[in-house]
């Protein structure tokens, strides 16, 4: 039988891997940080403005090359190093200090945050629209006048710009301990006459990001609107902005937050009171082919500002890490709903994000995430070791059935749907079954799949080592069968990955599914039976956090049915 | 027509059914089969669900899984004889 045939391959595959595995650790290959892209085109044309009405031509114009190099004021706190650009009023330069782009000693730290003009480009910017027309509003090449700086926290930062026609604009910035900006956005009305201006603040990114691509990760622009949790992919929002000739997306909140949405990065836009309403749109446009993308907020409709008086905008821009215990403190302490949310928790939120505690807790008392996930697992299984218990104490029984149902299988052996009616009938008359039943298998699909999922989603796994050659639980498996784990120097295509942690996870799933009866089905049955090689390849480029956990759990599922039944036949074996 | 024929056309009957179907190749094979009864739970389903209509078909569907449990004792269970007209 060739499934033997590519068990033993297997096994012995993982030998060479155990013993070689010293060498192995010489010659891992580098973890590359993705390629820059192509050169940046010329300039950055207009993304629709943060208002449905075309206004304010001049933000979208190219910065003046002939202007001498911007003001910038530095931002500065324990978790993030960056700029503002004085000229146009732009957070564009961020970094942060606690990520490393690679687990590589001496790996730059993660810039979340760039420039207009770079191909990565990605940054935020406050700005108002002139809605009478006629009022001189800041535009991309306006130098604000700055007082104070560096932005850090207790340091405010003031800046302000007089258009000469009576208007004064001042944004005062604030910044705190970790990715909270927090700005005011002022108009002052010293002239004579109202003026009718619209205050917004947007995020701009330039190109649209790597993103990891699962099906259960949203990446794109996400947010929490009236209590909704609103998602759009840029492929959704592509297609939405191309055939409606306007936003991706559109809609009003009062409180709530969007942004962007990376796996583990998070920009959004939020008021700075739960209770006002803001219009927040998701925008792109194709510049030549580039896709550029906008989330923006602004007041629902433009403010009138009479003579003497003042108009207002109070917002806020995250820019950070999706930490979830950081963004849990910021939704209690600023009152930012469901701001959680920005994490991926999924359907299953009500599981999976006290699985998250669970695991975080762990992880702290044992400083490593990998056998945080071990214990875990562990855990999750022993609450379900009673279901699995009743359903085997019915084991010892079978014993004695063991002859007669022999019998059965010599008499239908060409008949496996026969088979299985007759070996229902036998239990039914001698009152035992060694199924579990469909109903806790099916109750701990949801729990499994949650824990998975949190194990996919969290910033906590990122860069976390496990044991040997494991440096980043949430990045691939470095090694591969196909250059014999660096043994030969072969860089083997993408296609022609197979790690040693992904051959451990097939091994234990074969050897697991040997204890799972079969589908009575032939087709279902074939399938059963390749199932462990199709996950074996299917799990090779999956976060090796996954990968463990997944072995893990196959294992500890193969020494549960063995406890179990060493404990039934003890029990009898004590009667007898 | 007979009514189990007609209620099979029911585009709830053919999605609920589809959807069954698509259990049994792909998620099923996965976890295994651990059914305590005889037909099993997705088999009793597909036949429910066409003898019964989509509504009941799905009450008799989800009482059955609830009744695959280690509690009961499982054996041959087959799907009530429709009582429509």
């Amino acid at each position: 039988m060739d499934q033997k045939r590519l068990l033993a391959a297997i096994a012995i595959s993982i030998g060479i891997l155990l013993v070689f595995d010293v060498y192995n650790r010489a010659n891992r290959p580098d973890i590359v940080a993705p390629a820059p892209q192509a050169s940046a085109p010329a300039a950055p044309a207009g993304v629709p403005q943060p208002s449905a009405q075309a206004l304010g031509d001049s933000l979208t114009a190219a910065t003046d090359a002939a202007l001498p190099p911007p003001a910038r004021v530095a931002v500065e706190n324990a978790r993030v190093q960056g700029s503002i650009s004085a000229r146009g009023l732009q957070l564009d330069m961020l970094t942060l200090r606690d990520y490393n782009e690679t687990v590589e000693p001496g790996s730059p730290l993660v810039r979340l945050l760039n420039p207009r003009g770079r191909t990565d480009g990605y940054f935020a910017q406050w700005g108002w629209t002139a809605a009478d027309g006629r009022t001189r509003v800041p535009d991309i090449n306006t130098d604000w006048r700055v007082a104070g700086g560096p932005l850090a926290p207790g340091q405010p930062v003031v800046f302000e710009w007089d258009n000469g026609q009576g208007q004064i604009f001042e944004a005062e910035m604030r910044l705190d301990p970790n990715y909270m900006v927090s700005v005011v956005q002022r108009v002052r009305n010293t002239a004579a006459e109202a003026v009718t201006v619209l205050p917004w603040a947007r995020i701009r990114r330039e190109r649209t990001p790597q993103i990891a691509g699962f099906f259960i990760l949203h990446e794109g622009y996400v947010g929490v609107l009236d209590g909704r949790l609103t998602e759009v992919t840029y492929d959704a929002g592509k297609k939405e902005a191309t055939t409606r000739r306007g936003p991706a997306f559109e809609g009003e909140s009062a409180g709530g937050w969007a942004g962007f949405t990376d796996k583990y990065w998070l920009t959004a836009l939020m008021p700075q009171d739960p209770a006002t309403r803001l219009r927040h749109s998701f925008r792109h446009i194709s510049d030549n082919g580039v896709d550029r993308w906008q989330a923006d907020i602004a007041l629902p409709a433009p403010q009138s500002v009479a003579p003497g008086a003042t108009g207002e905008l109070s917002s806020r821009l995250f820019a950070g890490a999706k930490e979830v215990l950081l963004l849990d403190a910021y939704r209690s302490t600023l009152n930012i709903q469901d701001f959680d949310k920005a994490i991926d928790f999924g359907w299953f939120y009500f599981i999976t994000k006290p699985f998250f505690y669970g695991i975080d807790w762990l992880f702290k008392l044992t400083g490593n995430f990998g056998i945080a996930i071990l214990i875990f697992t562990f855990a999750l299984k022993l609450l379900f070791l009673p279901l699995a218990n009743k359903a085997y104490s019915s084991m010892a029984g079978m014993k004695v059935l063991g002859p007669k149902m022999t019998e059965l299988r010599e008499r239908y052996k060409d008949d496996p749907q026969q088979l299985q009616r007759e070996m229902m009938a036998l239990y039914k008359a001698e009152k035992i079954n060694p199924a579990s039943g469909c109903l806790p298998i099916l109750l701990q699909i949801p729990v499994f799949f949650a824990l998975y999922k949190v194990l996919f989603v969290t910033i906590e796994m990122r860069h976390a080592p496990f044991f040997g050659w494991i440096l980043d639980l949430s990045a691939p498996d470095p090694t591969n069968l196909f250059n014999l784990f660096g043994l030969i120097p072969f860089d083997p295509p993408a296609f022609f990955h197979l790690p040693a942690w992904a051959l451990i996870m097939g091994v234990t799933m074969f050897f697991q599914q040997k204890l799972n009866p079969q589908p009575p089905d032939p087709v279902q049955a074939k399938i059963f039976q390749w199932m462990p090689v199709i996950f074996t390849f299917m799990l090779a480029s999956f976060p090796a956090g996954l990968v463990i956990y997944w072995s893990w759990n196959n294992l500890l599922s193969m020494a549960q049915q063995w406890w179990i039944m060493r404990k039934h036949e003890a029990k009898k074996a004590a009667k007898a | 027509m007979s009514l189990a024929r007609l209620k099979q056309q029911d585009p709830a009957v053919l999605l609920l059914r589809g959807a069954v179907r698509a259990y049994q190749y792909t998620l099923r094979p996965f976890i295994g089969a651990h059914c305590r009864h005889y037909p099993s739970c997705s088999e009793y389903a597909l036949e429910a669900l066409s003898s019964h209509g989509a509504i009941r078909g799905t009450g008799l569907a989800v009482g059955r899984i609830l009744r695959c449990n280690p509690w009961h004792k499982g054996g041959y269970d087959p799907v009530p004889p429709s009582h429509s007209r």
